[in-house]
């Protein structure tokens, strides 16, 4: 039987994770962002138990990695979590940031994910990602736009040597 | 009881309400007006704006790929390049105070991300070939509006193909092996959109394993027929197939390698043994040894 993970993340000021498991779940608990993660409907390959879990770790560690690089303007965090096209558009993003002064803070406030494809031969997943998040963009120290948003992003991951690396990651209108 | 004030304090209240009610509205509407961008853009197709007012104030452009701050005239349209909207995505766009949020949206397809397994498949087995087809438009952007996609596989002029649709951007197919072996071209495409891998079909599982024995110089030589898949095709040179001799006094086994299609072995000399053949799961033929007959 397939099983809901439902993780909260919990980020400390030095980024450190506290892992409790709970029966028929998972949670990471933190004070930052939570991400539920549905695998029940993804196709046509059924989720594995630890390729669930696995993937709910990888892309919650994308997503602060991703924050942290549209802060701080360092497109050299991106390389763990994000490849491909993903990793490119985000690298100009925050090269283009660079040069115009510009940087986001982005407060992640949760994620509800849901596994909509699983290819046959298991190296490709794609996921539907309702976000919420506390976007700022910041022209220096200034503050030019700001906003509680939710979030709808279509992600698909392929499986790297040893974790889940986003190679797609889109914002879409809704799913 | 004096009703008045009451009546006076629920009227006031009312006027309050609507002047602010009225006040969101005018502020909604200014926004609107100075910053009026459609819900979504298909991605590479520009966009001007209208702006109002009188002088210059500072654009901000944030999205997939893009991060712009520039200086444009009020009053006049703000053109925004194929260039910088090529990405899909959500935008966040900022002028002289105020902000809104957009969506470029991927193009038609033009290029395909092909994911084919395995490399190497037996013949003539159902369902053993996968394909997996992400559609991207010319910006690399996932392509999510529903296309169809074909995936055809093909050895020796003999062709299987699937057709699918695309739902969130993917589509499937698993195909059976053909039943002759060979490099099977496996290819998805959609629209003018192709590409190609190569699936090798090897034989399957030997079939009809069958095996003589003679007398040799040095004791029992046991060689095979030669070795076929049960479509025919000559199972590949370097496949295990062992030999067993089972008498009274115990039991010896050689595991030999099919060379140029046969394989055989050299079993220690008896004069009562049973003899047996098996490669993997299949099992062939024995023989009763009785001092060389």
């Amino acid at each position: 039987m397939k099983l809901v993970l439902r993780i909260g993340i919990a980020v400390t000021a030095l980024g450190i994770f506290v892992l409790v498991f709970v029966p028929g779940s998972a949670v990471l608990a933190a004070n930052a962002a939570s991400i539920a993660i549905n695998t029940d409907h993804a196709t046509p390959r059924e989720v594995e138990e630890t390729t669930q879990k696995a993937l709910a770790r990888d892309y919650a560690s994308a997503w602060q990695t991703m924050i942290a690089a549209l802060d701080q303007n360092r497109a050299g965090l991106l390389g763990a979590n994000f490849i491909g096209t993903a990793n490119e558009k985000l690298s100009t993003t925050i090269q283009e940031q660079n040069k115009a002064g510009l940087h986001q803070h982005i407060t992640d406030q949760g994620h509800t994910v849901e596994a909509v494809f699983y290819s046959p031969e298991g190296s490709a997943i794609e996921l539907h990602d309702t976000a919420h998040l506390q976007i700022d963009v910041m022209d220096g120290g200034k503050l030019i736009h700001t906003e509680n948003a939710t979030v709808h992003y279509v992600a698909l991951l392929t499986a790297a040597e040893n974790s889940w690396k986003i190679r797609v990651l889109e914002a879409v209108p809704g799913f | 009881m004096n009703k008045a004030p009451m009546e006076v304090a629920v009227k006031c209240g009312g006027m309050m309400t609507i002047a602010l009610l009225l006040m969101c509205c005018f502020a909604i509407a200014t926004h609107a007006a100075e910053l009026n961008v459609p819900a979504s853009v298909a991605a590479g197709s520009g966009l001007t704006i209208p702006s109002s007012g009188s002088g210059s104030a500072t654009l901000y452009l944030i999205g997939p790929g893009t991060a712009i701050k520039r200086t444009v005239q009020l009053g006049q349209e703000i053109q925004l390049s194929a260039e910088e909207l090529q990405n899909a995505g959500r935008y966040v766009i900022a002028l002289d105070g105020n902000s809104a949020t957009f969506f470029v949206t991927a193009g038609s397809a033009q290029s395909i991300a092909f994911l084919a397994r395995p490399s190497r498949v037996p013949a003539d087995t159902p369902n053993v070939v996968s394909g997996t087809a992400f559609l991207f438009d010319k910006y690399q952007n996932l392509v999510l509006a529903p296309q169809p996609v074909k995936f055809e596989l093909t050895v020796n002029g003999q062709t299987e193909s699937r057709s699918d649709t695309t739902k969130n951007g993917v589509a499937f197919a698993k195909l059976d092996s053909s039943r002759k072996e060979g490099p099977a071209q496996f290819v998805a495409s959609s629209g003018a959109a192709s590409v190609r891998r190569v699936v090798q079909v090897v034989a399957s599982d030997p079939c009809s394993l069958r095996m003589t024995a003679a007398r040799d110089k040095n004791g029992i030589l046991a060689r095979t027929d030669p070795i076929h898949d049960c479509a025919g095709n000559p199972v590949p040179d370097g496949t295990i197939v062992t030999f067993t001799s089972t008498e009274a006094k115990g039991k010896s086994t050689v595991d030999a390698r099919i060379k140029q299609g046969v394989a055989q072995a050299e079993l220690p000399a008896s004069n009562n043994a049973t003899i047996s053949v098996a490669s993997g799961v299949v099992v062939g033929n024995e023989i009763q040894w009785r001092g060389g007959q």
